[in-house]
């Protein structure tokens, strides 16, 4: 919250965004209203974004996003600083959404046997003629589009690790499976991923 | 080593690289090759994904009429706006600081004179041991006491504030004393007793509520 001794100026043209988002903390321990809104300012976007990805649902994202904040300020008093204040939030909300996609009894990894995909669903395995080579051509809107189409399994994972960020040790702990189920699921999730992104690229070659 | 074999192994190795056996199917076969270079451009990919767009206002709506049904905010009158850099108007004047610390100073007095008239003593067991832990300035020690009176729970918040803010204080006046022709340093300072003054009235809203 205030600055080190010595060259203000460059402390203060540095470390502006964080001096602010630390005094909003501050003051929202204490029941600053308009605290609480500038730190939902803050980062309502991302983890807005996050829900509607994993949710894939408008709706259902905006009620996550009201209860992971809720949380948030609940909790915020407890707060102490070990770890950014951004990988607090984002973390209570992945385990938000989580808990409302168990609760809906969507699969997600605790049985590896639940998430292998139906044959006609998921991601084959690559063995044979070399194909056209993706890489290169991946535009994000068709990326956005392929992520919505994976089944939740699939999507969950891919979100939290290539997305979001977080490792395989991270993932497994929150989602209850193991290190290696959550590389295989990843890895099943790009393979999706990759099948989709080619047939779409398909489409629009054969439209031209 | 086989395609079957390689692509059975791939997803504990995309990140490590594998074996030399791995490696050098992967460098030698162009189908495990491209495969591999997709899965990595899909991953780069994502991670450039950027947040798609904000919420509807109702839901920010949502969020604050629950924190006002639950009591976990301030009712809106009473809030000292934060602008978006943090930053209060650089408007205020020394002497208008030290009217509003004169003044918060003089509500906690009648708070306190009318907790000690309303309120048991022995109903709020404070004492000035407790209070004074550190030897903090008596204008914070009252502050800190009246809050205490009616939110016990608030106290140790509002002591650490108080002890931060002071560091803040003496840091920036420190560097005022070693760089007087700054303004930046004499905006610091500025700013460190505004923020005192602002948990001044944020402690005077607890104390009254």
């Amino acid at each position: 919250m205030r600055p080190s001794k010595g060259n203000l100026s460059q402390a203060k043209k540095t470390q502006a965004p964080e001096r602010s988002e630390a005094e909003a903390i501050a003051r929202a321990k204490l029941g600053d209203a308009e605290s609480f809104e500038a730190l939902y300012a803050m980062h309502k976007r991302r983890v807005y974004s996050l829900c509607l990805r994993m949710t894939g649902n408008t709706a259902e994202a905006e009620d996550l996003t009201q209860e992971a904040f809720l949380q948030l300020f609940r909790k915020i008093a407890t707060f102490r600083g070990e770890s950014a204040f951004s990988t607090w939030l984002h973390r209570l909300a992945v385990n938000v959404v989580l808990m409302h996609l168990r609760r809906k009894g969507l699969p997600l990894v605790s049985l590896e046997e639940t998430l292998e995909p139906q044959q006609e669903d998921g991601p084959r395995r690559d063995i044979g003629a070399p194909d056209n080579v993706l890489a290169g051509s991946i535009d994000r809107v068709n990326l956005e589009r392929a992520i919505s189409s994976l089944p939740p399994g699939y999507r969950v994972i891919f979100l939290l690790h290539d997305v979001e960020g977080y490792e395989h040790n991270e993932i497994a702990g929150m989602m209850g499976c193991s290190i290696g189920n959550s590389k295989s699921q990843l890895h099943k999730a790009r393979l999706k991923l990759r099948d989709l992104l080619k047939l779409s690229a398909g489409e629009r070659a054969a439209r031209r | 080593m086989t395609c079957d074999e390689f692509q059975r192994v791939l997803p504990y190795i995309m990140e490590g690289g594998g074996s030399d056996a791995e490696q050098t199917h992967v460098q030698s076969c162009p189908h495990c090759s491209a495969l591999v270079e997709d899965l990595n451009s899909i991953a780069a990919q994502a991670r450039l994904m950027l947040p798609l767009r904000d919420p509807s206002p109702a839901v920010w709506s949502g969020i604050r009429d629950s924190l006002e049904r639950e009591g976990l905010v301030r009712p809106a009158g009473n809030v000292v706006r934060l602008r978006p850099d943090g930053l209060r108007p650089r408007s205020w004047s020394w002497a208008a600081m030290s009217a509003v610390a004169a003044l918060v100073l003089l509500s906690f007095a009648l708070v306190r004179y009318r907790n000690l008239l309303g309120t048991p003593p022995a109903a709020v067991p404070v004492t000035q041991a407790q209070v004074a832990p550190a030897a903090p300035l008596p204008a914070d020690q009252e502050v800190v006491l009246a809050v205490a009176e009616r939110n016990p729970d608030l106290r140790a918040t509002y002591e650490a504030g108080l002890r931060d803010v002071n560091d803040y204080i003496n840091s920036a006046q420190q560097t005022v004393d070693q760089n007087p022709d700054d303004p930046d340093a004499h905006e610091q300072l500025m700013q460190a007793y505004q923020q005192k003054a602002m948990l001044y009235d944020m402690a005077l809203t607890r104390a009254t509520q």
